[in-house]
This record gives C-alpha cells, sequence and structure tokens, in this order.
C-alpha cells in the first residue's frame, strides 16, 4: 500500500468520524440531540468499516476487500450530509441513504477477497446501486420533508416535483417490496456462493453466513413499513451494531489465516521426523484448512506424479478450481491446492517450503538407510570373505605342508630304524632331525587351527566347542550346546567369542573355571561365556574385545560385556539366527 | 592305505610291508570300497580327507561288507578336530599319520580281534 492511500485512508477516517461525532453534537438543526446511543452506533459502525478496511487493505494489497470495506464506511457516512442544515447536502444525505446497503451486497457477494464471482453476480451488484439510488430519487420526487417529516425546521428538497404524500407512500412501498426482493435474492446468491465454496475459503464463507442472515433481516426491517413495529431505539439505536458483525467476521478470518501459517509450523512439529508422505499431506491439509490438499510426488521410471492415495495426477489438466505449486525446485514433488489459496502466496510458500524440507529429509533418511544397508552388506561381505580366505588357507596348509611333513616324518622314523643297527650316530641324527619334523607338525597343526577351526566346517559349532573346553587351560562347563547346524557365518562368530573369552579367562581373568551357554531362541544363537574372576574387563581396553564386538555387530548382533572389578565377567553375544 | 597323496600311500606301504603285511592302495573313496570288495582286506587305513566322498562316509560303506575290515581312521590333524564324529562313526579308532608305524596297525588288529 502506498503511503499516500494509507495517509488518505487515516485522514478520511478521523475527518468521517470527527463529523458524524461533531454533527451529532454540534449542528444547526434546532432541539436537543437524542440518546448517545444514536451517535455511539453509528461511529462504531463507521470506524468498524474504514478501520478493517485499511488493515486488510495492507494485508492483501493486490485483492479489492479492503477497498471494498473502504466503500462501505464511506457510504455509511454519507447520508449524515442530511445534518448539515442546508438544501444541497440534505438533499444528497437523503438520496443517498441506502447506498452503503448496496455496498454491503457487493462486500458479501464478493466475500472474502473481494472479487465477483460470475458475470450474473456483477450484473445483481449494479443493479442493486443503481436501484438504490434510483429509488430514493424516485421517492424523492414526491417528497416534502416540511409535510412529512421535520416539519419547518427541514431544509429543502431539492429534487421534489410534487409533494404529494399520496404518490410518495406509493413509491416507497414499490420501493420497498422491490428492495425486499433484492435482499432474498443476494440472501440466496451468498448461500450459494457458501455451498459452491470448498477447501481454504469454506470457513470464510461459514462466517459471512453468520454475519449476513442477521444484517439481512435488519435491512428487511428498516425496508417494512414502520419498521415493523420495532421501536426507533431498537432500529436507529441498536440496530446498527449489527452491521459491526460483519468486519468482526472478517478480522476473525483474516487472524485465522494469520495462524494457518503458525499452523503449518506446528503441524510439523507434530510430524515425526522424514514422515510417510501422507502423514505430510494430512497434516498441511489441516493446516491450511483444505481437506481436498493433495501431494503429488514423481514415480522414479515412469516419471508420472502420483499423489498419495495412489492416484495419478496431469499437472496440465488440473480439476477447476484447483492450483499446484512445485514444493521443490527439483519439480519432483507437487502441492495441489484449492486455487483461492493462491490469495494468500504467503501461506502457500511456507507450506511448501515446509513440505520440501518434510521430504528432503525423508528422502536423505531414505537415502542413508540404502547406505546403511549398503555397508552393512560389505561389512558381512568382507568378513565372509575373509572366513572363506582362512578356510582356504588352512586346507592349503593341510594338504601341503602338513602332508609333506607327515611324510617326511615317517621316512625319516623309518630311516632311523634301519640305521639303528648299522650306524647308531647317524641313527641319533636322523631321530633329532625326526624330532625336529614332529615339532614342525605339531606348531603348523596350530597354526592351522588359530587360522581357521577345522573342526568348525567339519562338525559345526557343538562339536568345535566342545574341542574348545577341552583344550582350554581353565576347567570348561559347557551348560547348553544346541547339536544343529547353524548358518557358517553365525557359527564362526560364536565360536570366535567363546574361543577369544576362553583365551581371556585363561589370560586375566584368574579364575579357576568358566561356563559357557549357547542357547537357541527363535530369532537369535545367545552365546554367554561367564566366569567368576577379577572382572574389569572393558571393550575399549584391548583391540580383541573391540574386533569381537566388529565381528558380532557384522551379522547384526550385539556383544555385551558385564565385567564389574572383584565380581567377574560375562560375555554374552546375542547373534540373529533363524 | 587309503589316502589321495601317492607320497603318503608309498612311504605307508614301504613301512607296513617292512613290517609284513600286504598293502593295497587306493586313492578315493570310490576306489576304496571297489579295491575292499577285490581284495577283502583285514584293516582299512582311512585318510579322513578324501577328493570325492570323506572318509566317515567311506567307513559307513565298508562297515556294510561282510566280512568288514577294521577300519582305522587316519589324519594330518588331531582327532579332536573331528569332534564327536570319529566316535559316531563304525571306525575301530583314530591314527594320527605321523604316528603310523607296523605296531600301530597291529595294536588296532589286536583290539578288534583277539583271538
Amino acid at each position: 500500500v502506498s503511503r499516500r492511500l494509507w495517509a488518505g485512508l487515516l485522514a478520511g477516517a478521523v475527518a468521517a468520524t470527527v463529523y458524524t461525532v461533531g454533527s451529532f453534537y454540534v449542528n444547526n438543526w434546532p432541539g436537543t440531540p437524542g440518546p448517545a446511543i444514536y451517535v455511539i452506533s453509528p461511529t462504531l459502525v463507521l470506524v468498524a468499516y474504514l478501520v478493517v478496511g485499511m488493515v486488510a487493505w495492507r494485508c492483501y494489497p493486490t485483492e479489492r476487500v479492503g477497498l471494498l470495506f473502504t466503500v462501505v464506511g464511506y457510504s455509511w457516512f454519507l447520508p449524515s450530509l442530511a445534518k448539515l442544515h442546508y438544501p444541497l447536502p440534505f438533499t444528497l444525505g437523503n438520496l443517498t441513504s441506502t447506498v452503503y446497503q448496496s455496498a454491503l451486497t457487493h462486500l458479501a457477494l464478493a466475500w472474502p477477497y473481494g472479487r465477483l464471482r460470475s458475470r450474473f453476480q456483477r450484473g445483481v451488484v449494479v443493479w442493486v446501486y443503481a436501484w438504490n439510488v434510483a429509488s430514493n430519487a424516485a421517492a424523492m420526487l414526491f417528497w416534502n420533508p416540511r409535510t412529512n417529516g421535520c416539519g419547518t425546521a427541514c431544509p429543502a428538497n431539492l429534487l421534489m416535483v410534487d409533494g404529494s404524500n399520496r404518490l410518495h407512500s406509493a413509491t416507497t412501498t414499490v420501493a420497498s417490496i422491490i428492495g425486499i426482493g433484492t435482499t432474498a435474492v443476494v440472501v440466496l446468491l451468498i448461500t450459494q456462493n457458501w455451498l459452491n465454496s470448498g477447501g481454504y475459503v469454506r470457513r470464510a464463507m461459514t462466517n459471512l453466513i453468520w454475519v449476513a442472515v442477521p444484517i439481512a433481516v435488519y435491512v428487511t426491517i428498516l425496508n417494512v413499513a414502520n419498521n415493523a413495529g420495532l421501536s426507533d431505539f431498537t432500529v436507529y439505536g441498536l440496530g446498527p451494531l449489527l452491521l459491526i458483525t460483519a468486519p468482526a467476521a472478517y478480522t476473525v478470518g483474516l487472524v485465522r489465516a494469520r495462524s494457518a501459517r503458525s499452523a503449518v509450523g506446528a503441524a510439523l512439529v507434530g510430524l515425526e521426523p522424514g514422515p510417510p508422505p501422507e502423514q505430510l499431506r494430512a497434516a498441511l491439509a489441516k493446516a491450511l484448512g483444505d481437506p481436498g490438499l493433495q501431494l503429488a510426488l514423481r514415480q522414479t521410471g515412469s516419471g508420472h506424479f502420483v499423489d498419495t492415495r495412489h492416484k495419478v495426477i496431469d499437472p496440465g489438466r488440473l480439476p477447476a478450481g484447483r492450483s499446484l505449486t512445485a514444493v521443490n525446485n527439483t519439480g519432483e514433488a507437487l502441492l495441489i491446492y484449492d486455487e483461492q489459496l493462491a490469495h494468500e502466496p504467503e501461506l502457500v510458500r511456507v507450506a511448501t517450503a515446509a513440505a520440501g524440507l518434510a521430504l528432503e529429509h525423508a528422502r536423505l533418511q531414505a537415502e542413508i538407510q540404502v547406505q546403511l544397508e549398503q555397508v552393512r552388506a560389505s561389512r558381512a561381505r568382507i568378513i565372509e570373505a575373509g572366513d572363506a580366505e582362512r578356510r582356504r588357507l588352512e586346507r592349503d596348509l593341510h594338504d601341503g605342508a602338513q602332508q609333506r611333513l607327515v611324510t617326511l616324518s615317517l621316512a625319516l622314523g623309518m630311516a632311523r630304524d634301519r640305521a639303528a643297527g648299522a650306524d647308531p650316530e647317524l641313527a641319533a641324527l636322523i631321530d633329532s632331525a625326526s624330532k625336529e619334523a614332529r615339532e614342525a607338525l605339531i606348531e603348523l597343526r596350530e597354526l592351522a587351527r588359530g587360522i581357521h577351526p577345522a573342526v568348525l566346517s567339519e562338525t559345526g559349532l557343538a562339536g568345535a566347542v566342545q574341542a574348545l573346553a577341552e583344550r582350554s587351560t581353565v576347567v570348561t562347563r559347557i551348560v547348553s550346546l544346541p547339536a544343529q547346524r547353524f548358518p557358517a557365518n553365525v557359527e564362526a562368530t560364536a565360536y570366535f567369542v567363546i574361543s577369544e573369552a576362553l583365551a581371556n579367562v585363561a589370560k586375566h581373568s584368574m579364575a579357576p573355571a568358566a561356563v559357557v551357554t549357547i542357547r537357541k531362541l527363535p530369532e537369535h544363537l545367545v552365546v554367554e561365556v561367564r566366569d567368576d574372576g577379577v572382572g574389569g574387563a572393558h571393550p575399549d581396553a584391548g583391540s580383541g574385545l573391540r574386533g569381537l564386538a566388529d565381528r558380532v555387530a557384522s551379522v547384526g548382533g550385539v556383544l555385551r560385556i558385564d565385567s564389574p572389578p572383584g565380581s567377574g565377567t560375562r560375555l554374552e553375544a546375542d547373534i540373529p539366527c533363524q | 592305505v587309503v589316502d589321495d597323496h601317492e607320497s603318503f600311500r608309498r612311504i605307508a606301504r614301504k613301512l607296513l610291508e617292512a613290517a609284513g603285511f600286504v598293502v593295497t592302495e587306493a586313492a578315493s573313496g570310490a576306489e576304496a570300497t571297489r579295491e575292499a570288495d577285490r581284495v577283502q582286506p583285514s584293516l582299512v587305513l582311512l585318510d579322513i580327507q578324501l577328493p570325492d566322498v570323506d572318509g566317515f562316509e567311506v567307513a559307513r560303506r565298508l562297515a556294510g561288507q561282510r566280512p568288514g575290515p577294521v577300519i582305522v581312521l587316519m589324519s594330518s590333524r588331531e582327532a579332536s578336530d573331528f569332534g564327536g564324529r570319529i566316535a559316531a562313526s563304525p571306525a575301530a579308532g583314530f591314527l594320527p599319520k605321523d604316528e603310523l608305524s607296523g605296531a600301530a596297525v597291529r595294536r588296532f588288529l589286536i583290539r578288534s580281534d583277539p583271538r
């Protein structure tokens, strides 16, 4: 709104108010002013329309609604020109005494953004303006204020051609009937507009219905002869207060539109992070007051836009009354909303920005999820490849060096036996070589077992754990040991947990004994190694436990270490296993 | 002697023949069952790891023969590397390959047929 317009509106409002109040108390009419209500009510109406007009003008500078409120305000003011005790203003004031009703009609039919909906309704508005002035003019042709009004104190009616009361009452009767009919048509049109409204505007239209009906009743009472028997105090003192309901209702709508913006924020705060699209849509629909709001996402592959209810959306052919906005600049998502929302560009901007953020969040989350899955899978593959490599190494050692050492050892044994009689010195030499070969064989066997326990692939977890327990330097009791076979990576993981745990018991715990429990639960294999030694083991203290935790994590399991100083150690691996 | 390593079979044959045994060799599980059918051995030294089927399976097949041979499983690994499988097999026992000797074989024969 330009500064000049704003200043003009403000000055006009102040002047009109001052005039209205002033003309009531300081006028050159004879007699005394009536009760204060006769000035308070009209002044309140004037101020209400002019102020709300200014506010609306400021909130919606491109819409006509501010102008309409202002027009109603000034047209409400026009009749008080008659307070000036001169023929011209007196005539003008009376001529325009009901123009405010036309302006109200205009405002009501153009509610809430100041735009008339159809050619017909535009025609009705033009008719109402023209009719009001014309019917007043017609009546004034036969109105002699001195005989039918305020007596000799009245200024002259400049339009009067014939002061016949009979003609005057005939014209006013016809005018009243047509006026009442027009009011009825206008109420019907407002109702029709309300029924046709949907989405965002519906609430504003409902507000209008609440105020339009009482105002229409009031206008009808003004049109009925003798004001339907109501006292002047009721009709002219209290009645105008009804008109204030329109700017009040409009203000309620304004406040609601404002709070809708923060409602968008609040709706999103209430959502879980990265919400499913339908949840996001529902939250935005509620915040924007447009239940039909759609959120369409471009399908990868087909490139079609599909809304959250799996309906294909053609952005080029939207249903009537719908508008769309791209949610983000990649154009991957569209928000389709009541076109009336276009009157609230700020609200749409906030909503699309919010939707964009939420969708981006969801997209990133999905991306991270995919990456995480990839990392998990590759970690599992790396461990499996390592296991396979270890198995191969062990087998190579077994098939190659170990076999040759066996053969060598046996050959040396035979050689020693043959040399024994003939050359005792040679026999002793061969014997020591044979012992060396046997030592080498034992060391190689240990090495191979450390690389990969053959017993694990040969017999599965049960046999391997039994072998571990037998070889362990601490007394190891096995409480529970399922005999069945499990997937290779599960068996290997469980085996390494027990092997490392028993080695730790032997090395650090100073416990005389350890207890191993392996339980198969429906979805898990739970491996537990317990001792009653010194405790105090910590996963960060050495690479052994940490490596073990990584190994367990690689199959999606969890390693728990409970080792309070002085109270033994309990190591538990929870390994997913069908 | 059932073993896929030729060098081991050679040294085992020498060692056992020196101890007075008559020796037949087989390099796979299939060959072992064939040879056992043909020569009806008193005792089979059976390597657990074979190229076709494993020693446990061969032992199971040989145990079905009448009169069945005494079966001794062998490996360059230790008995404990096979958990309970040796005990569960029809074999009379286990002999680490590097401990092969005429005396050891004779002990198995005596133990399984004290006459």
